[in-house]
Order: C-alpha cells, then sequence, then structure tokens
C-alpha cells in the first residue's frame, strides 16, 4: 500500500515535472519579472534598473497615444462581437433553418457555404493584413477602389484616411472571423431538436419569430461563449494592425491598439520599463474583461 | 545612431518594421571588454608619408557593410589604393548585410577588425560603442596631411558636418563617408519640354505648382505619404532657413517653444498650403517608391528626397529622365540664411575598433579613402556624393549626383541639419504621424506645432529617456 | 411506432424534399445573401491568385484587368529569392515538434490533474488556467531575456537560446498549455474510470494506463485540440517575430510581412501576390481535404 502511494506520488512528478517547468520558465516567470520591471526605468542597456516606483504609471496616464490605443480596443472590444455575432447568427440561420418552402430544413449547399465561411479562418493573420494591404490600395490598381475609381468615384484611402483606417482594420478583422462562429452556431443549431421548428411553424410561427423565439433562446450559450472570445481577440489585436495599417497603427495613430503600443516602446524605443507598465494596464483590462464574463455569463459554472 | 539619415534605405525600413531588436540588444550585452595589449605592439616610426606608423608585417582587417552601395567599392578602389603604398600590408575583405550579429562577438572577445564600415539597420549602436571605449579617437586622422596633398590637413578636406556629427562624448570617432544631400528633385528633361525652371523663391515656387497643375500634364508635386519624414525633412529646412540654424538646434536640444517657433509656423503653414493644393492625388497612401515610380512616369513633377535618390531608382528611370535636384527657395527676402542653403548629413559610418590588432593600419585605410581619387571614384561608381570636399570635380558623375554636387558647392558653408529624429525615435514617430495629417489638412499648423512641442516637452521631462545636446 | 406517426413523419419528410425542389422567394433572398458573403469571402483571395500571375505593370494598372501572359517566373522568384520555400519548411518543422510537445505534456498534465486528487492540484490547475487572460504582450521583453540567458546554459545552451526552432518550440509548447490543459482536464474528467481501475487491478502501471488506454479513449478530444494547436501555432506572429531575428531561421508568418515590406524596395510586387498564393493555397488544401474535422475540431474546442 505504501509501494502504491510512493508509485502514484512518483507519477505524479514525473508527469508534472516537464509541463510545469516549461510553464514556470516561459509563461510565469516573465509575468512576474514584467511586473517588477514595469516599476524600473529599464532601457535594456543598464544591468541595474532603477527603481522608480509608480512613475511609469503616472506618466502613461498622460500618453495620449496610450489612451488613444485603448478607446480603439474599447471600440473593438464592442463592434467586433457584435457584428460578428448578427452577421454569423444571420448566415448559420439561413443554412440551417432558412430553407425554402414552408418547411424548415437546411438550405440547398449548406455544406459549401460552411467549407468557403471558413477559409478565412486557417489563414494567418499576419498573411491576411498583407492581403488586405493590397486588397485596400488607394489607387485604381486596389482591388476596392479600381471598380469604385470606374463608376467614377474617389478613390478611398482605405488605409491611408485616418477616418476610414479604424473601419478597415475591423472589416478586416470581422471578415476573418465570420466564417468560425457560422460554424460554430451552426453546430449549436444542429443540436436543436427539428421538430421544435417544426412545431412552431405549424403554430404559425414567421421565420423571423423563429429565429427569437427559438434559434436565439436555445443558442445563448453559445452567443456567449463567442462574445467571450471575440472580446479576448479584441484586447488582444496586434498582428492585423502592425502588419497591415501605416506606421504600424497610424495613419496619425488612427488604428494603434494597446499590444501594439507595448510592442513599440519596448523593440522599438527600447522602453523596457515604460513598456512593461503599458502590459500590466493591459493585463488588468483582459482580466478585468475575462472576469467580467464569467461573472455575467455561465460559464463559472463549466470549471471555475 | 545605427540609422541617421539613412531612413530612406530599404533596410532600415524593413526594420523598422520586423527586426525588432537584435542589433541594439546585442550590442548593450556587451561586456565591458578587458582592455587589450595588443595596440601597443612594437611603434613603427611615424613619418609625412606614413604619419600613424603603419607596419609591414601587420594584416588589415576590413569589414564593409554591404548594402545599397554593394562592396565592390572597396575592394576595387580603395583597397589597391592602399595596396599601392602598403604592398606587402595583407588586406582581408569581408562583407556582411548584419554587422552587429557578425562583429558584435569580435567586440566582446576583445579582438574587433581593423576597419569597419558600421551602417545599415543591423549596424551596432555607436553610443554604446563609445561609451565602452571601443572607438579609436581618430582626432590624429584629422591632424595628418591629406593623402593627396602633404601641406593640407585631413581636417580641411572633409566637410565640417561630419567632424560635428562624428564626435561622441567630445571624441572624433567615427567619419561620414557619403553626404546625403537632401532637396527637391525634378525631371530635367520634363522640366525643358514644358519651359518649366526651377524656383528660387516660394512665391516661384507656388506659380509654378500652379502652372504645372493647369497644365494637366501632371500632377506638380508629391512626397512619400506613408513616411511624411520625407515631408517634415523640407519643412525643417525652410524653417532654418527663414529663422537660421538655431531653428533646429533648438529644436535638437529639446528647448521650450522651438517647435512653435516663428520660423517653424512660416514654414509649416507654406508647405500646409501645398498639401491642401498641390498634391499628386493618393500621395497620402504611397510610399516612396511608387511616388518615385510615379515621376519616372512623368506623373508628378516634384518630390522631396535626398541624393541617394538616383541609386535607388535607376530601373525605372527613363534614359532621357535626367534627374535634377534644387535646394528649397527662399521663402522671402529676409530669410535668415541665403539662397542654395541645404541640408545635408554625412552617413555610411566607418570606425576604427579601438582595441583592434591594427588601428595605425585602420586610420591609414580611411586616409586613403579620403583622397580625392578614391572619393570621386566612389562617386562615380555609386551615384552618390562624398563627404570629401571636390571630389566629384571633373568626373563623369550621373545628372542626378552632378546636380545635387553643384547645389551643394554653391551652397558652400550654409548647411543645416538635424539629430532629434534619431535621437528621440518617440519625436520621430510622432512627427511623422502629425506631418502626414498637416499635409492632408486633418491639422492646422499652430495645432501640428504645439502638438509636437507637447511631445518634445514630455520627453525633456521624462528621466528615463537619455537626453543628448549638440 | 404507430401507423399516425409514420404517415407523419414520412409526410413531413416528402415535404421537406419537394420544398428543397422549389425556390421560393425566401430562398432566393437566403441564397443571395449567402452568396454575397461567399463573393467577399473568395474574391479578395481569387484576385490575389490572379495579380500572383501577373506582370509588375498589370498590377500597377486596373486592378481587375486579366493577365495577358501567365507570369509563372513570379512564383520562381517567391521561391528563390524570397526564400518562401526556406519560411515554409521552418515552420512545417517548429509546428509539428511543438505540437507534438504541446499534446504530448499538455495531455500529460491533463491527466494527472483530472484524475488524480492531491495537495496543491487545485492551485496548479488554476496556475494554468490563469495564463488563459494574460496578455502574451506583458511578457515578451522579460521572454526576450529569458531566452536570451537559455543560450547560455551548459551544453543545451546554443540550441534553444534565442534564434533557434527549438527555444521557439519550447515558448510554443509552453504558451499553448494553458488552453490545452483546460480543454483536455475537462475532456479527462467526462471519460469512464471503470476501464482504467480495472486495468490497476490487473497490475498495470499508472503510465500504462495513460499511454494505452486513457490516450485511446481520449482520441476525439485529442484530435480536436491538436487542430486548435496546429492553427494557432502555424498563425502565430508576434512570438517568432521578437525570438527569431535571423532571416533563415524566420516562419511563414515572418516571411510573408517581410516580403510586402520589401516589395515596395525592390519594386517587385508580382512576386508578393505569388508568395501570398503559396502561403495561401496548400493552407486552403488542406482545409478542404479535412474541413470536417477541422471545423468540428475547431468549435468542438470552443464549446468545451
Amino acid at each position: 500500500m505504501l509501494f502504491n502511494r510512493y508509485r502514484r506520488g512518483l507519477f505524479i512528478t514525473a508527469f508534472l515535472a516537464a509541463p510545469v517547468t516549461l510553464y514556470l520558465v516561459y509563461v510565469i516567470s516573465p509575468y512576474i519579472q514584467a511586473f517588477y520591471i514595469s516599476m524600473t526605468d529599464w532601457r535594456g542597456v543598464s544591468a541595474t534598473p532603477a527603481f522608480i516606483g509608480l512613475e511609469n504609471f503616472r506618466r502613461l496616464l498622460e500618453d495620449g497615444t496610450f489612451w488613444k490605443a485603448v478607446t480603439h480596443n474599447a471600440g473593438l472590444l464592442v463592434l467586433l462581437p457584435l457584428i460578428t455575432i448578427v452577421l454569423a447568427l444571420f448566415f448559420a440561420f439561413l443554412l440551417n433553418v432558412g430553407g425554402g418552402g414552408r418547411a424548415v430544413g437546411g438550405i440547398r449547399g449548406s455544406k459549401f457555404y460552411r467549407v468557403v465561411f471558413f477559409f478565412p479562418q486557417v489563414l494567418a493573420v499576419a498573411v491576411v493584413a498583407v492581403l488586405f494591404q493590397q486588397v485596400f490600395r488607394p489607387d485604381g490598381s486596389g482591388m476596392l477602389n479600381a471598380p469604385l475609381m470606374a463608376l467614377g468615384g474617389k478613390p478611398i484611402g482605405f488605409l491611408s484616411d485616418p477616418g476610414v483606417a479604424f473601419w478597415s482594420v475591423l472589416g478586416v478583422m470581422v471578415w476573418q472571423a465570420v466564417g468560425f462562429y457560422v460554424v460554430l452556431f451552426s453546430a449549436g443549431l444542429a443540436s436543436i431538436p427539428r421538430d421544435m421548428f417544426e412545431a412552431a411553424q405549424i403554430d404559425g410561427a414567421g421565420r423571423l419569430s423563429l429565429f427569437f423565439r427559438i434559434t436565439l433562446p436555445l443558442l445563448w450559450d453559445t452567443v456567449q461563449v463567442a462574445w467571450v472570445y471575440l472580446g479576448i481577440i479584441a484586447l488582444d489585436v496586434f498582428a492585423i494592425v502592425w502588419v497591415m495599417t501605416d506606421q504600424h497603427g497610424g495613419p496619425d495613430w488612427s488604428t494603434t491598439v494597446m499590444a501594439a503600443e507595448v510592442y513599440r516602446n519596448a523593440f522599438q524605443y527600447f522602453r523596457f520599463g515604460y513598456a512593461s507598465a503599458l502590459g500590466v494596464v493591459m493585463f488588468f483590462f483582459t482580466v478585468g474583461f475575462a472576469i467580467l464574463s464569467l461573472r455575467l455569463t455561465r460559464r463559472e459554472r463549466i470549471e471555475f | 545612431m545605427p540609422d541617421t539619415p539613412r531612413f530612406t534605405r530599404r533596410e532600415l525600413l524593413r526594420s523598422a518594421a520586423l527586426v525588432p531588436v537584435a542589433g541594439a540588444l546585442a550590442a548593450c550585452a556587451t561586456p565591458a571588454a578587458k582592455p587589450s595589449a595588443s595596440s601597443s605592439a612594437a611603434p613603427v616610426a611615424t613619418s609625412a608619408a606614413n604619419p600613424f606608423g603603419v607596419s609591414d608585417s601587420k594584416p588589415l582587417e576590413v569589414w564593409i557593410f554591404d548594402g545599397g552601395f554593394g562592396q565592390d567599392y572597396a575592394k576595387n578602389i580603395h583597397q589597391p589604393l592602399f595596396k599601392s603604398k602598403y604592398p606587402k600590408v595583407e588586406i582581408k575583405h569581408n562583407a556582411t548585410k548584419e554587422i552587429t550579429k557578425v562583429l558584435q562577438p569580435r567586440f566582446a572577445g576583445g579582438n574587433p577588425p581593423d576597419v569597419i564600415d558600421n551602417s545599415g539597420a543591423n549596424a551596432m549602436d555607436f553610443g554604446a560603442l563609445a561609451q565602452d571605449g571601443q572607438l579609436q579617437d581618430l582626432t590624429p586622422l584629422l591632424d595628418a596631411p591629406s593623402w593627396d596633398d602633404p601641406g593640407t590637413k585631413v581636417r580641411d578636406t572633409i566637410d565640417k558636418a561630419v567632424i560635428d556629427i562624428g564626435t561622441y562624448d567630445g571624441t572624433f570617432s567615427v567619419l561620414g563617408y557619403v553626404n546625403y544631400i537632401f532637396g527637391i528633385w525634378y525631371s530635367q528633361k520634363a522640366f525643358k519640354d514644358n519651359g518649366w525652371v526651377p524656383p528660387k523663391t516660394w512665391d516661384e515656387f507656388l506659380k509654378l505648382n500652379e502652372t504645372i497643375k493647369k497644365s494637366g500634364k501632371m500632377a506638380p508635386f508629391t512626397y512619400a505619404g506613408k513616411f511624411p519624414q520625407y515631408l517634415y525633412e523640407v519643412l525643417l529646412t525652410m524653417a532654418a532657413k527663414i529663422g537660421g540654424p538655431e531653428v533646429l538646434v533648438n529644436i535638437d536640444n529639446l528647448e521650450d517653444g522651438a517647435w512653435t517657433s516663428e520660423a517653424m509656423k512660416t514654414s509649416a503653414t507654406a508647405w500646409a498650403e501645398i498639401g491642401a493644393k498641390y498634391l499628386m492625388e493618393g500621395t497620402a497612401g504611397l510610399d516612396h517608391v511608387q511616388t518615385q515610380t510615379a515621376q519616372n512616369k512623368y506623373k508628378v513633377a516634384m518630390l522631396p528626397s535626398g541624393s541617394w535618390l538616383e541609386n535607388e531608382q535607376k530601373t525605372t528611370t527613363p534614359a532621357d529622365f535626367e534627374y535634377g535636384m534644387f535646394p528649397v527657395p527662399d521663402f522671402t527676402g529676409s530669410d535668415k540664411m541665403p539662397y542654395g542653403t541645404l541640408h545635408s548629413q554625412p552617413s555610411e559610418n566607418f570606425i576604427v575598433p579601438a582595441k583592434g590588432a591594427n588601428p595605425q593600419g585602420g586610420m591609414e585605410y580611411l586616409r586613403a579613402m579620403l583622397s580625392k581619387k578614391a572619393a570621386g571614384d566612389f562617386s562615380e561608381m555609386v551615384k552618390t556624393v562624398s563627404t570629401v570636399k571636390g571630389a566629384g570635380d571633373g568626373r563623369q558623375l550621373s545628372p542626378g549626383a552632378a546636380s545635387a554636387t553643384k547645389a551643394y558647392t554653391a551652397a558652400g558653408a550654409n548647411i543645416v541639419y538635424y539629430r532629434w529624429q534619431t535621437w528621440y525615435a518617440q519625436l520621430k514617430d510622432e512627427a511623422i504621424a502629425a506631418t502626414g495629417e498637416l499635409m492632408s489638412g486633418g491639422l492646422t499648423p499652430d495645432k501640428y506645432l504645439e502638438r509636437l512641442q507637447k511631445k518634445s516637452d514630455e520627453i525633456k521631462n521624462d528621466s528615463s529617456i537619455k537626453k543628448y545636446k549638440r | 411506432m404507430t401507423t399516425t406517426s409514420w404517415t407523419v413523419a414520412n409526410s413531413r419528410k416528402l415535404a421537406r424534399q419537394e420544398s428543397r425542389k422549389r425556390l421560393g422567394p425566401m430562398a432566393i433572398l437566403s441564397h443571395l445573401a449567402l452568396l454575397l458573403w461567399t463573393v467577399l469571402t473568395v474574391v479578395p483571395i481569387l484576385w490575389t491568385f490572379l495579380a500572383s500571375v501577373k506582370s509588375e505593370d498589370e498590377i500597377f494598372g486596373d486592378a481587375w484587368s486579366l493577365p495577358s501572359s501567365l507570369h509563372w517566373d513570379n512564383f520562381a522568384r517567391a521561391w528563390e529569392q524570397a526564400h518562401i520555400g526556406q519560411y515554409m519548411l521552418n515552420s512545417v518543422i517548429v509546428v509539428a515538434f511543438s505540437v507534438f510537445g504541446t499534446m504530448l505534456v499538455g495531455s500529460m498534465a491533463a491527466y494527472v490533474l483530472s484524475r488524480y486528487p492531491f495537495r496543491g492540484n487545485r492551485a496548479i490547475y488554476l496556475l494554468f488556467v490563469s495564463g488563459l487572460a494574460f496578455p502574451v504582450y506583458l511578457a515578451l521583453s522579460p521572454l526576450f531575456f529569458v531566452v536570451q540567458n537559455m543560450g547560455n546554459v551548459p551544453l543545451i545552451g546554443p540550441f534553444i537560446g534565442l534564434n533557434t526552432h527549438a527555444g521557439l518550440v519550447l515558448v510554443y509548447i509552453a504558451y499553448s498549455l494553458p488552453f490545452t490543459v483546460f480543454f483536455l482536464s475537462a475532456f479527462f474528467r467526462t471519460l469512464p474510470t471503470a476501464v482504467a481501475e480495472a486495468a490497476m487491478v490487473d497490475g498495470a502501471s499508472h503510465t500504462r494506463v495513460f499511454f494505452q488506454i486513457m490516450l485511446p479513449m481520449a482520441r476525439p478530444g485529442l484530435v480536436s485540440i491538436t487542430i486548435f494547436n496546429i492553427l494557432g501555432q502555424w498563425n502565430q506572429y508576434q512570438l517568432p517575430l521578437v525570438l527569431l531575428q535571423e532571416r533563415d531561421k524566420w516562419v511563414l508568418t515572418q516571411g510573408i510581412a517581410d516580403i510586402s515590406t520589401a516589395a515596395g524596395y525592390d519594386q517587385d510586387w508580382s512576386a508578393l501576390f505569388a508568395a501570398l498564393t503559396l502561403a495561401i493555397l496548400p493552407m486552403l488544401v488542406v482545409y478542404t481535404v479535412f474541413q470536417r474535422q477541422i471545423q468540428s475540431g475547431l468549435t468542438a474546442g470552443a464549446l468545451k
């Protein structure tokens, strides 16, 4: 018996050793260091960075660029989930329920649509960013501006007009995300017994009420999950902005986001202390969002 | 200042976009090298012909940055010249695109090579090297007789800016070999064909813009909209012309109100007018190559750039295009600086490591490079302007290089420059962002300058940022 | 089963079949909406493919013109001069090792944490799961130095420091652990215990039970999370951007972003489009072949 317990302990230790070590070295220790570094003036040069307390945090309160970034993240946090979920629900509903005729059923070709809608999801964000850089070209060689100019319109500076660039970023993010949530919601819809729709239809429910009275309530859990996921994407966005936009978050800081500011300050200005302070703020925003959404949804039931 | 005024060169932009820190961080990680005894080996007697006492028995190791200018100029011009005088010295020629990666360990190990062209995006940080005592004091080079004429000191054969900019912590230790000359570039052919004349005053400049616009043949003016640093370059130069070089010195020194000075206001207002009226359509979304190519295709008449332009565009330039450059025009007759004042800055920076095996040979190599023949051949080969005075005289220079050289000679001592953009990257980014907005009308000139002044003040009050003075 | 219910079910089936034959106005509208999104999804990708065989002049010309002749040499340049092949190989190597490693250590940790109660179990589990909410940007600069310092470890240092693929693999594994552990623990908890207990009674070791009984049983969960990790790590841009600076070590996302910057200077946009095509096409082919598994894997991952 004692031997068995010893064996069990050995097994647990052996199995946890590698993952816990890796995790502590590469994930936990940098985070802890980052909290310390955020209270120093470290620029990567001096061996002993000076401890300056909360000076970096005081400074970042006045950093207009960073707060611009925060408002962009906040905008994305609201708009990205909203637009993506509405579109995805709409398409998922059409694909699964909105079939032709009187009866409900999957629309013809629904499998094809689902495959195609998912395409952007399998492409790397960096690849998507470069692709849309070309799509958004400001003159007749741009995929979008060419037809616009052919119709006699003025070309739109999708990435060069500070008033438009943010919406271009949002648009690309939605473009990439929708397919995944169409499939996600379709999976949810598939688990709703078909008879429920039919029963409702026999009761004379129209498509609209079918959607609001049956589809949405039964999918509500999935929608909440989607909201949390998209929210995290909105707070964490980096590659799209860094690769696609002019001047990495421009023009005139009109598309910059928190992650880009952390990166810029750390690896272009070599202000590691200050960048870490920005990262700490970002950390609290993200964790705050995660806790809030766990509270609001019933997700804590599952694991926490 | 690894990326001084080469901000236009592809390596730099590429690195700004992608390669993050390797260079600077590795440079920082240099352990303090132990003092080396190698340079004190048996001295060779010095003479007027051999001012540093180069020893025939010591090999000379040279590393060239293999970038926009390639490495052939070193192999085919500089080294043969050096050899002609010291046939017994063995020259070990090397080239790389990644100076830091290859050479940083050599510094750390205490056996750096003897001459380094420390350029490109992956150049080593001069400040860090200087702090570490790794750079040979090149003052003896300045005071040595020049290669061509024992009666003239090297100091007098090169542009003064080279000495100003190459001085770190009071010691001249970096030799800029290429002069970047900034101005407004045009096609001499297009101007001839249409009867347009390079303007000398701002009024003429505005009129010329109007004429070109009305002609309907091409757009009058453009700049690399994605990189507005091309535009603030002329804006600052004109401000210095109006208010004198101290306008730029004050900006460099983060003085209170430096950005909001009258000269800056006048210049910003003037350029904002160009932005509002005469820009090629779509300028804001185009990069420097796209705008320069548009110029090669005669879609736009003028753009601000530097003397590397001709080499950069050589594949798309029509044979009869004939690049020309004119200086920023006079704003009024009462400008503090005369017509022809130029913004010019030395670059392509050569150093001699203090702890190398053969610093005497290294300095002698630089002395050979600064000879008229070496510098002239170099200018011809890579279509550019060297920092050696008069090196381009009587040479078959390409039209653009000839035009820039002419303007440079005419400018004489009326040269201005600024360094804040390499000292304070945050200020540079803010200036880039704001200048784009100024040109597209999103910011009034006053708001534009206020914004930059605010950023400048922020940096001044930020104790964590190292400050520089000039 | 009674006759009537049979008839009802049958008639519904018939009705469904019949409705699929006729396209009602609603169905047409549905198709229009779906087709619109299909076009939005596919056209930018097709446009890229098209541009990849155009000449430089055609790319700068009208965006919608067809190429006058097919310039396959663009691909040769993208492959050789732009090193797309090298980058792709690097990506494959890194992702192959890191996904294998992630799945191995991740499932080990998840298994122990979900099935073996011991003191500290909950704490370790929460440590892993809390990583889900951390923004990676906070850890970036310390991580850079952690990896740099790993390079000084005796013997293995040179293999896991900066600019090494093995170093990146370890980092990928560490940063994939939170989700992998979170998901797989939940999965292991749902598996029946009877088989494992029986095997233990028969004298099988803990390790054997894990590898020979539990892992095969957990197959669906493993497949799903493997796909999730492959896509996530293949598309990673931020970590290699910081940790791999040597060009010949770069992964595909870095390569593409670089070509986009370089295209402007080399005036070789056609090679950029060819490179994009080379990055996109294999992903789409692989996805189309395995789309069922990929879709269900990803969505299951999200819904857990």
